[in-house]
């Protein structure tokens, strides 16, 4: 054999056993697949979603914190779901409930009949020893749970819960992470490992069928037979995650009907899906909003005119029509479909107004410049928006500002520095909550907080802090009282304080396939779709 | 020979390690702290801790630089902060994809490249030349971003010619599982006999080696021609004109054999340019290789993957280049005494 013919063997073989060290002979696909050449039933609906991003970090259901709640939300259940229109938990897992007058025992009664994936019954002992393998694994969200003192099976169906303070627990129950019931004995040995080797022990409409990391396909669930709302009517078989981070490629497999849903397009690509056939589209307003939180601490947004005068200088109405859907006007600081919601407090700009506080201050136009520094998410479109639009009216009132785009982990330390002189004047973040409970922003964005973690506003202020701590209570006890609560809250925060400004709430623009009927959003559940709850169309 | 491949490989070590030391050190200048990036922005403060304890992140620079070599050195690539799987298992999944993709784009490029250079040799001055070269000009010139996303624009969505995207179609999965030896899709559905797979990847391969091959197709072009005016103006093409061979034999017969030895070295290292040029025609395309997995690395700002990247990146140009030189080295002695 001649020398070049050898090297062309050699590196024939070399490749060959590098790649066959990567695949090692396993099976791409379901494990229960049929054999080549077979064909599927006509009536195995597959529902397609298209995320952006991977789907899959952690599949355990107690840790579990990322963006798999789009998979994990159709595998697991949770005692209760919250519906945003009524703005109540409603019946899961759980039937009913009930709690004692101080909000500090609850008792849910637990729907009969329903069984694991792993074929064991979803009972009294399950919930509890589920909720607290959670609460030991104390990872992701878990700290949701944190009012929790005991937990009884009292019968096979009741389950009590007992609590170090007042709360809201059938809200703590229906959240996104950490709230699913699971069968913590599915494992012999370890259970978190077994669940990331692509496990589930859920009791949900759907199992996991194939998980392929890395994959386009990444997932793939099938119906679990023994769904307690069974599979009568019509309903999707199976779902697929095709990961596509291209927007443009994720609506040419809409368009091209290959896909069902897809998660996130830009603007233009909203629009155009708008005008298509064979698509439809949803806008529904998030419980994300916009965060522009001021240096209440130090610099010069110590003076609360100062602040206030940025507030007045936002076009809230110019930065919607500019976001082409993708925002919409808040109205205080918890979005719409939460309790704490209050109406017609939309902010308009004030130039003016921004202008006579600036030159109260010894500021504005004639007098001192003013500089200003701002820091906001690297590479997010929406919010260069509001800072284009903020500079440009700072600037015909003599205030300079500085905005540095930045990765999150670097403007959250620059944030949290300990040196006062590193933080920023302005810190812009969105904002969510775990549990469909407006208690979020307040207990983590504006209580006092040492060393700083979220409160980037750096307000201290016993009365607020008062106020923020009875908030559990009240939503537990009495929703009337927490409806006013929040109200007063709001009112100091943003108007009396001006600790911040709310440029806008995101909305979730949804494209989907004709075919799919009865599809809504539920924005306490970010992105995710209860295809159980659709009908295949033709 | 010995002494000059002891040489050789002893200097691919060192550009290696160089790396290493390098990618480490950008690693660590990056700003943002990858303790957050493993445990998410809401993460406790406890959470951050147990994080940074995990990664060795308050350990000194010198000590974590030793212990990130070490680990190298046995295989422990680290873990991916985003996938929180090992970085070298995502890069045991994703590289064949690559491979994969790119293998298909050099084919193509060779069988484009060297045919359309022996043309413009053949025809050089005139229109045919003209027209070859102006065409690799534009196939090297143009972005290959905009050229996947207009072939995917018109071809897939708008003639509906060739799939979308993806690597084949996924309900294959369902009524014909893949057994997978070498990741690569299409070589093991060939092996396997997996039809229906292959079938489909071939029809999925299409657009992006298209793209990915437009590059390496113009420089091998013109590379192709230049080796071959060159070779066919020595002595024994004279002579082989003056004893009666055609212009086209001249080439084809006897010029092109010895032009493509530069040809052969460019194209190994066209194959390690290419892997990276393809990332963003893998983003458009959603194939599951390097590209796009770098892609979510750098939006996760996961340290430890991008570093298994660029260490990957790395270690192909030095294989590349090695085993042009080492190619060389045998054809031609001289190369080795330099």
């Amino acid at each position: 054999m001649r020398w070049h013919k050898r090297l062309l063997a050699a590196g024939a073989v070399a490749v060959v056993a590098l790649t066959s060290a990567c695949g090692g002979g396993k099976v791409r696909g379901a494990e229960d697949s049929p054999q080549p050449g077979t064909s599927q039933s006509a009536a195995d609906a597959t529902f397609t979603y298209v995320p952006n991003l991977d789907v899959v970090t952690d599949w355990d259901p107690a840790s579990s914190y990322s963006n798999e709640i789009i998979a994990m939300e159709n595998v697991y259940e949770s005692l209760t779901r919250y519906n945003p229109q009524t703005k109540k938990a409603e019946p899961r897992l759980a039937t009913s409930w009930t709690s004692s007058p101080d909000g500090k025992e609850w008792t849910f009664t637990l729907r009969p009949g329903v069984q694991f994936h792993t074929g064991k019954p979803v009972d009294a002992a399950a919930v509890k020893a589920s909720i607290e393998r959670t609460i030991k694994v104390g990872q992701g969200a878990a700290y949701i749970w944190g009012a929790v003192d005991t937990i009884e099976a009292k019968d096979a169906t009741t389950v009590v819960f007992k609590l170090k303070y007042p709360t809201a627990l059938d809200l703590v129950a229906s959240a996104g992470y950490a709230s699913y019931i699971y069968d913590t004995t599915a494992a012999t040995g370890d259970l978190g490992k077994w669940f990331n080797e692509g496990h589930d022990a859920g009791s949900g409409p759907y199992t996991i069928d194939s998980w392929q990391k890395g994959q386009e396909t990444e997932l793939t669930l099938k119906k679990f037979d023994g769904y307690w709302g069974g599979w009568s009517g019509q309903h999707y078989s199976k779902i697929a995650f095709r990961v596509t981070p291209e927007l443009t490629t994720a609506w040419q497999l809409l368009q091209r009907g290959e896909v069902s849903f897809v998660q996130r397009l830009n603007s233009q690509l909203f629009q155009q899906a708008s005008g298509t056939a064979n698509v439809q589209t949803s806008q529904t307003p998030s419980f994300q909003n916009l965060l522009a939180l001021f240096n209440t601490e130090s610099g010069p947004l110590k003076d609360v005119r100062l602040r206030q005068a940025v507030q007045k200088a936002i076009d809230y109405d110019g930065l919607v029509a500019a976001l082409k859907g993708a925002g919409e006007q808040a109205s205080g600081l918890v979005p719409d479909g939460l309790l704490g919601f209050t109406a017609g407090q939309a902010p308009k700009q004030d130039l003016p107004g921004a202008e006579a506080l600036l030159k109260e201050a010894g500021y504005g136009p004639g007098g001192k410049p003013l500089d200003l520094t701002l820091t906001y998410a690297q590479g997010d479109s929406d919010q260069e928006v509001l800072v284009t639009l903020l500079t440009s009216a700072l600037d015909k009132l003599n205030v300079k500002l500085t905005a540095k785009p930045l990765q999150w982990t670097t403007q959250w330390d620059q944030g949290k520095s300990k040196d006062t002189s590193k933080r920023q004047d302005i810190f812009v973040m969105y904002w969510y909550p775990d549990y469909a409970d407006a208690y979020s922003w307040f207990v983590n964005v504006f209580r006092s907080a040492d060393p700083i973690s979220f409160n980037l506003s750096y307000m201290k202020n016993d009365g607020i802090d008062k106020e923020i701590d009875k908030l559990p209570e009240l939503t537990a006890i009495d929703k009337a009282g927490a409806e006013q609560a929040y109200a007063d809250l709001q009112t100091k925060i943003i108007g009396e304080q001006a600790a911040v400004a709310v440029p806008y709430v995101q909305n979730y623009q949804r494209a989907y396939a004709k075919s799919v009927q009865g599809y809504a959003d539920n924005p306490a559940y970010p992105n995710v779709v209860f295809v159980y709850d659709l009908k295949p169309g033709a | 020979m010995l002494r000059y491949l002891t040489r050789r490989l002893g200097q691919a070590v060192l550009v290696v390690a160089g790396v290493v030391i390098l990618t480490f050190v950008i690693m660590r200048l990056v700003p943002g702290d990858p303790a957050v990036a493993y445990a998410g922005p809401r993460a406790s403060p406890a959470e951050l801790a147990a994080a940074r304890a995990r990664f060795g992140l308050d350990d000194s620079l010198p000590v974590q630089l030793w212990n990130y070599v070490r680990d190298l050195l046995g295989g422990d690539w680290g873990v991916s902060l985003h996938t929180r799987q090992p970085v070298r298992d995502d890069l045991f999944q994703a590289f064949p994809a690559s491979l994969e993709l790119v293998g298909a784009a050099l084919v193509v490029a060779i069988v484009v490249g060297i045919p359309l250079g022996v043309a413009a040799a053949r025809y050089k001055g005139k229109f045919p030349d003209l027209s070859i070269r102006v065409s690799s000009m534009l196939a090297v010139s143009v972005p290959v971003f905009w050229l996947a996303l207009a072939l995917q624009t018109l071809f897939a969505s708008g003639l509906g010619w060739f799939p979308v995207a993806g690597e084949y179609d996924a309900n294959l999965d369902n009524t014909s599982p893949l057994h997978v030896y070498t990741n690569i899709t299409a070589v093991d559905a060939l092996f396997t006999g997996n039809w229906p797979i292959l079938g489909s990847t071939l029809a999925h391969l299409v657009l992006p080696a298209l793209v990915i091959a437009a590059y390496p197709s113009g420089v091998i072009a013109q590379m192709t021609r230049a080796a071959l005016i060159e070779e066919s103006s020595r002595d024994h093409a004279r002579l082989e004109r003056a004893l009666g061979f055609g212009e086209t034999s001249v080439l084809t017969r006897f010029a092109l054999r010895p032009a493509l030895n530069p040809v052969l070295s460019l194209i190994a290292l066209v194959f390690a340019y290419s892997i990276v040029n393809g990332f963003l025609v893998e983003a458009v395309f959603n194939w599951p290789g390097l590209g796009r997995y770098a892609a979510d690395s750098i939006r996760s700002l996961d340290t430890p993957s991008i570093a298994g990247v660029t260490l990957l990146v790395a270690i192909l140009y030095v294989v590349a280049n090695l085993a042009v030189d080492l190619v060389q080295g045998v054809i031609d002695p001289r190369v080795r005494s330099r």
